[in-house]
Formats: C-alpha cells, sequence, structure tokens
C-alpha cells in the first residue's frame, strides 16, 4: 500500500513538470534540454523564500516570479540561437545553474541540500499528499490537454514544421515561444512545490543529468507530443524505476545500472520514433 | 497597394538584386516571369519579410513596411502561396485552414465566427472535403496546390504573391487554379505571380514584370512582351534568324 501511494506521488509530482517538457520538446520540437535547470530555479526559488519568511504565500510568490523570468530568458535564447546552439546553450545553462546551487554554500548548503521543507498544513499523511498532487497533475494534464488541441498547439506545430510556411500565415513566432515555455515554467513551479515537500529534503541531485535523461524518456516513449502518450508512458516507466528499488543489490551499482537501462530504453524509443521526432520531408 | 523602390540584396559576395523598382495597383495581376535564378523567389522573401534588403524599402498602403517582421506582414494582408507547397504535412487538411484562419488578427477572427465551418467551405470550394481528417501529407502535388491557394483566398488576405503556382499540376488543375486566381481578381484583390507558363500569363494577367539576373528587364502588357525580342533571347537564347 505504501509503495503504491509513494508511486502515485512520484508519478502525480512529475505529471506537470514532464507535460510542459513535452509540450516544448515533443510538441513544438524545440531542442529544450535545460527544463531541469528552471526547475532548479522553481524550487530553490520556492523554498529559499518560503522559510526565509516562514510565508509559502510569499515562497510562491517568489517562485513565480524568478520562473517567468527564467523560462523568459530560455524562450529568447531559443529565438536568437538556431536549433542545434539551443540545445547545446540549453544544456549549459542547466549545468550552470546546477553549479551555482551546488557551490553557494552559504545559501543553499551546497550538496547537502536543504533539510526541514515544511508542507502544507493540509498534508499530513501520505495518502493525503497522494490525493492532492493527483488532483493537481489531473487539473494541469486536461489544462494542457486542451491547450495542446486546440489553436496554440497548431501554432506550434505548424512553427515546428515549417517556420516562414507558418510565419506567412501570421504566426507570430515569439510570442508562441514565449508562451510555451512560460506554460513549461509553470508546470515546473507546481511540480516543485510538491516534490521537495513530500521528502521534507531539496536535494540537488533530483536535478541533474539522469533526471533530464528520464524525461526525455518519457516524452520519446509516449509519442512526442501527445498528452495521453506521455502520461502512459510516465506511469509505466516510474513503476519500473521505483520498482527496481526492491532488487537486492548495493546502491552503488544499482544506480548507474538504471542509469543504463534507461539509457537502452531512450535508445530503443528514439529509433522506433524517429520519423516522429525528426520528420523528413517529403521532396517528391 | 504594393510598392518596391529600389530593392538591392546582396548576401555574402553574392549580389541576388540589383535595383528592383515596381508597383502594383489594387485589383492588378502581375506576372513576374524571368529565367531560373533571376530572382523571382528572392523578391517574394523581400515582400513577405523573410529577407531584409541591403538597400531599398517596400511599401504597403502607402505604409513603410521595409522593417516590420513577416508574421507582422502576414497579419496586415499579405498572403504567400510557396513554391515548394506550404502545406503542412503532419496535420490533417481541416487543421491546415484552420491554422491560417487562427492566425488572423483578432478583429477579424471574431467577425467572421465560427472558423472550423469557414474551414469545411474551403475545402469544399476545391473539392477536399471528403479528404478533412486525413493528413495533408498524402496529398498529390496539384492537391496541396489547390488546398494552398484555397486557404490563402479564405483567410481574407489584401495582397497575394503566387510563387509557380502551376508547377507539377496537370491541365486540368491548373485551369482550376487559373479559375481561383480570377475569382481573386473580381474581389479586388491585388496578385503578384510567377509563372513560367506563358500562356497561362497572358490569359490571367494585367501586366507582365521580366527579371533577369535580380533586374527589372522589361514590363508591359502580356502580348507586348510575348512578342519583344528580349524576352525570346532570355527565355529561348539568342535567335540566329534575327
Ligand atoms: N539565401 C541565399 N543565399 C545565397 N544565394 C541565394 C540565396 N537565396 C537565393 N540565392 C541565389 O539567388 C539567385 C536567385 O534565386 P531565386 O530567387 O530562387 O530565383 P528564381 O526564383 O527566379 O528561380 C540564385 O542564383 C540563388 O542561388
Ligand atoms: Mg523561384
Amino acid at each position: 500500500m505504501n509503495f503504491f501511494l509513494h508511486i502515485i506521488v512520484m508519478i502525480a509530482t512529475t505529471v506537470p513538470n514532464v507535460l510542459g517538457f513535452n509540450l516544448l520538446f515533443g510538441r513544438g520540437k524545440i531542442f529544450h534540454f535545460g527544463p531541469l535547470g528552471v526547475s532548479i530555479v522553481a524550487a530553490y526559488g520556492i523554498f529559499l523564500v518560503t522559510i526565509a519568511t516562514d510565508s509559502f504565500t510569499l515562497g510562491i510568490a517568489a517562485g513565480l516570479l524568478v520562473v517567468s523570468l527564467a523560462s523568459a530568458f530560455f524562450a529568447w535564447l531559443s529565438l536568437r540561437l538556431d536549433a542545434d546552439g539551443f540545445g547545446v546553450m540549453s544544456i549549459a545553462v542547466h549545468l550552470g545553474l546546477l553549479a551555482v546551487v551546488l557551490n553557494w554554500s552559504s545559501l543553499t548548503r551546497g550538496a547537502l541540500g536543504i533539510p526541514r521543507i515544511p508542507r502544507f498544513v493540509f498534508l499530513d499523511s501520505t495518502l493525503d499528499f497522494a490525493l492532492f498532487s493527483t488532483v493537481v497533475a489531473a487539473v494541469w494534464s486536461y489544462i494542457l490537454w486542451k491547450i495542446d488541441k486546440g489553436p496554440f498547439g497548431r501554432k506550434l506545430i505548424a512553427l515546428s514544421e515549417h517556420e516562414w510556411h507558418a510565419k506567412s500565415l501570421g504566426i507570430d513566432r515569439p510570442q508562441v515561444h514565449l508562451i510555451a515555455f512560460l506554460l513549461a515554467g509553470i508546470g515546473a513551479l507546481l511540480s516543485n512545490v510538491l516534490y521537495p515537500q513530500y521528502l521534507y529534503l531539496l536535494h540537488p541531485s533530483d536535478y541533474g543529468f539522469p533526471g533530464f535523461v528520464f524525461f526525455v524518456t518519457v516524452v520519446v516513449a509516449g509519442g512526442p507530443g501527445s498528452v495521453r502518450g506521455c502520461l502512459l508512458s510516465l506511469i509505466l516507466l516510474s513503476f519500473l524505476r521505483e520498482g527496481l528499488r526492491f532488487i537486492p543489490m548495493a546502491p552503488d551499482i544499482l544506480g548507474p545500472l538504471r542509469l543504463i537501462l534507461f539509457g537502452l530504453i531512450l535508445y530503443i524509443a528514439v529509433y522506433c520514433r524517429r520519423d516522429l521526432l525528426f520528420p523528413k520531408q517529403r521532396t517528391v | 497597394m504594393l510598392s518596391l523602390s529600389h530593392i538591392s540584396l546582396t548576401i555574402g559576395e553574392h549580389r541576388i538584386l540589383s535595383d528592383v523598382s515596381c508597383s502594383v495597383d489594387k485589383g492588378e495581376i502581375v506576372g513576374l516571369i524571368g529565367p531560373n535564378g533571376s530572382g523571382k523567389t528572392t523578391l517574394f522573401n523581400v515582400i513577405s519579410g523573410f529577407l531584409a534588403p541591403t538597400h531599398g524599402t517596400v511599401h504597403l498602403r502607402g505604409l513603410d513596411i521595409t522593417c516590420s517582421s513577416s508574421s507582422r506582414r502576414a497579419q496586415m494582408g499579405i498572403g504567400r502561396v510557396f513554391q515548394n507547397f506550404g502545406i503542412f504535412r503532419e496535420m490533417t487538411l481541416e487543421e491546415n485552414v484552420l491554422v491560417a484562419l487562427e492566425a488572423l488578427p483578432k478583429a477579424d477572427r471574431t467577425q467572421r465566427g465560427n472558423l472550423r465551418k469557414i474551414a469545411g467551405e474551403t475545402l469544399e470550394m476545391v473539392g477536399l472535403q471528403s479528404h478533412a481528417k486525413q493528413k495533408a501529407g498524402s496529398l498529390s502535388g496539384g492537391q496541396m496546390r489547390l488546398l494552398e491557394i484555397a486557404r490563402t483566398l479564405m483567410s481574407g488576405k489584401e495582397v497575394f504573391l503566387l510563387d509557380e503556382p502551376t508547377a507539377g499540376v496537370s491541365p486540368k488543375l491548373t485551369q482550376q487554379v487559373a479559375d481561383l486566381i480570377l475569382q481573386l481578381k473580381k474581389q479586388g484583390k491585388t496578385i503578384l505571380v510567377v509563372e513560367h507558363d506563358l500562356p497561362f500569363i497572358s490569359h490571367v494577367c494585367d501586366r507582365v514584370i521580366v527579371m533577369d539576373v535580380g533586374r527589372v528587364a522589361l514590363t508591359g502588357k502580356p502580348d507586348e512582351v510575348k512578342k519583344s525580342k528580349e524576352l525570346r533571347e532570355l527565355y529561348f537564347g539568342a535567335d540566329p534568324t534575327t
């Protein structure tokens, strides 16, 4: 029972973040490789202020502010650089942010992370937590599903398929990118206001490269762009990931093994979905 | 309606357009002809805002739009049909029309009401309504062309840039394309059309501009231009008998 509740929390708290990434990378074909960079900004923004002021309201407000700024910055980069350049740059920004939180020890306690993260008063038990985060995930999924099926989703597809053709219809690329990155940023905010509360701990190792590999695997395996596919593959892959904990093996072997396994799944998924990820233009 | 003055464009060492000036009046259909590589598509890219000219200005309805973004120009009423099909192949036919209607300025959209209904009518106009839910990538070249023209037509643009609309299109569909263009003329739209098919040009155009190596070589009525010696030389090489 406890294991199930735990997995439900893990899945539900990841949903908003992964769906935002799916909107950008899966639907918009924007090579954004720094979604966890935005998550770092969100998590540290929220909880540093929450702890300092003893107020969740102020913490979330601060989180919203820094996430908006970070998202706008990524959107600006994505407009300034070509697709590959932005891919590399977004990795660099992610690693840069990670380096800041790891080394600014007086503020973030570095690699130790921040313990005693407070919880919302109404979230006493794991059951409460599972219910609440599931409701948040469901509402956010519905909103993103609606957006994806609507005019905004079509504009994103049009821009991803052919920038000039889309612009010649009057589609405003800067506006579309800004909105898409902001939506993904709000997803990161929702995920990261919940997840550290669940652990009572904000730990930088949750925001490293393995986490990003997990995101990419979920989106690619789920069928890039599809909200339903993404949710399904998140559920399956989360069961796989958490289930591996039960294998009796030393943690220092299990960790790398898990990364290899997900790398392998990613490899297979990319191979099977390469036409969706990198559509070939028909030439005749 | 649309006027270009002293447009020059240099990319790297390459001078692609030099001192092109021309203007198109409201309701006029102007043909743009010239050998391959003479800069016709490039001129369209300058008009629709994808390439910034090195010198010169573009005016639309008297407004200087030289520095406006391409999407802004589209919203101001410049529609474009691309040489290589401006259709989104991963979207259904219906979505292809919808996405164009949804990109219109807000006032336009609200005035038109139900966009899905208009999309249906657009497909009906070119006889593609039975394929509405099909991916556009499965269409033939001619069908894509019709869909693209119909979509641009229904999105209420004022100026149309058509880049080789009949290239790779069967004779029957070519007739249909010509009909669509003449229908646009009746609505008082302004059209600039690149075309190699001279009979097609004399059928639909009021005036012809001949381009050669990035310059305007000649302009006049279709019949005069067709008879001119310069055009023969450009298209068929120098004529040894004259
Ligand atoms: N972006 C570009 N960079 C360099 N050269 C270009 C570019 N676009 C077009 N050209 C060159 O400009 C010339 C005119 O091309 P284009 O306008 O496509 O001709 P047309 O449409 O009349 O056949 C060609 O020689 C082409 O190679
Ligand atoms: Mg051309």
